[in-house]
């Protein structure tokens, strides 16, 4: 599935955090992030997520969809990071 | 759902924290902003630009089972770099050893190789037959041939039929593509856009076809059709025969014929002709978009890529070989 990731995370932990999600989707801006992943590789990934935050506190929401063409994306002003494969 | 990643410029790739950070390089030597690539996401990688890496990052592209396919400068393949075999089975080795050495046994998987290649070169040609270029008298030709395939008596034979099944679709190019004239197959160095489009995509397929059997249980280098001979995986170029008429040569067609390849695009020197960075970059893209198309298979029910075709060609190889089910070659049935 298509995944959009958003946290908001105390500073102390959020290092960790971008650390983390860096090593699954794709970095699009402060806090940001969108990709292709599997539904296991989801649960992987939340369930690493859940040993860094302190519920109470911090939060990550997630919006998915099936297939990334069932999704339109606009960007006003700079694009900070495009999802080419190719560089 | 993993992607390939291509890398065209040269730059340096590191392992950081826990995930793959590419930092490019200009020509001055000033480093670019570094893109951080989601190592889970990551299929392969291919490098037409120089590396710079470590053994750090190659340890960690192991563990992550990520190889990363090396091209020259002149866009030969030059090699790979290949995670540990993670599927290794003894019993399909054997077996598959086995039906390389007993001739007949091979014979018959050999055929069928070439029976799927001249299967898709002939829908290739009625497509286009179809479609204003008068390719009849090669589809006559090539048709009267195939039945030369199953009577052949030893692979010699059967490479001779190949090769002239193969030397009259050839000369269909000239018909089928509008703006370019592409004369004899010419290779090391290709000559002209055409050959220069051939030799690229075939060798892109080659390396895909080499990627997939690594993902399964079958030794790359026993081959059937083609001689297994030293430093060469042979077996994937017996799989693209297969492959190479779907999906290289409709590519270089639709390239061509809408004019997203033009003469802008291609470096001549000498006496050859090679594909400008630019160029390469489009080629790719679209071979990439290409391996990404599904279709609807049609016994297993569901939408495949193209991509995960040739794993699935693979899996019915290995069961040929283990005496399962008999092979049969993929024909496009579209």
């Amino acid at each position: 599935m298509y995944i959009i990731l958003v946290y908001d995370i105390d500073q102390k932990r959020v290092g960790k955090m971008l650390k983390l999600c860096r090593r699954y989707l794709n970095w699009i801006q402060n806090s940001v992030f969108e990709g292709e992943l599997t539904e296991v590789k989801l649960k992987e990934l939340l369930l690493k997520a859940k040993e860094i935050i302190d519920p109470s506190y911090d939060s990550i929401i997630i919006f998915s969809s099936r297939q990334e063409k069932w999704l339109d994306k606009q960007v006003v002003g700079l694009e900070k990071n495009n999802l080419e494969n190719m560089f | 759902m993993k992607k390939s990643y291509y890398l065209f410029n040269p730059g340096r790739i590191s392992r950081r924290d826990n995930s793959l950070k590419f930092t490019p390089v200009d020509d001055l030597g000033a480093e670019g902003a570094p893109r951080y690539i989601p190592v889970e996401s990551v299929d392969n990688l291919y490098t037409f630009g120089s590396l710079d890496a470590n053994s750090a990052l190659y340890n960690f592209l192991g563990k992550e089972q990520i190889s990363v396919h090396f091209f020259d400068h002149y866009e030969h393949y030059t090699g790979s770099f290949m995670p540990k075999d993670f599927l290794l089975s003894g019993k399909v080795i054997i077996a598959q050893t086995e039906h390389y050495s007993n001739s007949s046994k091979r014979l018959s998987i050999a055929s069928k190789f070439i029976e799927g290649a001249a299967f898709n070169i002939l829908k290739n040609l009625r497509y286009y037959n179809n479609r204003d270029k008068d390719t009849s008298v090669q589809i006559d030709t090539i048709s009267q041939m195939t039945p030369q395939i199953s009577s052949a008596r030893s692979i010699e034979e059967l490479m001779g039929v190949e090769g002239k099944i193969r030397l009259t679709y050839y000369q269909t190019f000239d018909l089928i593509i509008n703006d370019f004239e592409m004369g004899p197959r010419t290779k090391q160095p290709p000559s002209n856009e055409v050959n220069a489009l051939i030799s690229f995509l075939n060798m892109m397929c080659y390396t895909l076809c080499l990627d997939m059997i690594h993902h399964t249980q079958l030794n790359p280098t026993i081959s059937f059709l083609h001689q297994p001979g030293y430093r060469r995986y042979s077996l994937a170029l017996d799989l693209s025969e297969i492959f190479k008429p779907i999906l290289v040569d409709r590519l270089i067609f639709s390239l061509l014929n809408k004019r997203q390849i033009q003469t802008q695009d291609f470096d001549h020197q000498l006496n050859s002709c090679l594909l400008k960075e630019n160029g390469r970059k489009k080629v790719v893209k679209a071979w990439d978009d290409k391996l990404n198309e599904t279709i609807k298979h049609r016994s297993l029910g569901r939408n495949v890529t193209y991509k995960h075709l040739i794993k699935l060609e693979c899996y019915k190889l290995v069961k040929h070989i283990l005496n399962i089910e008999e092979y049969k070659p993929f024909k496009a049935w579209w």
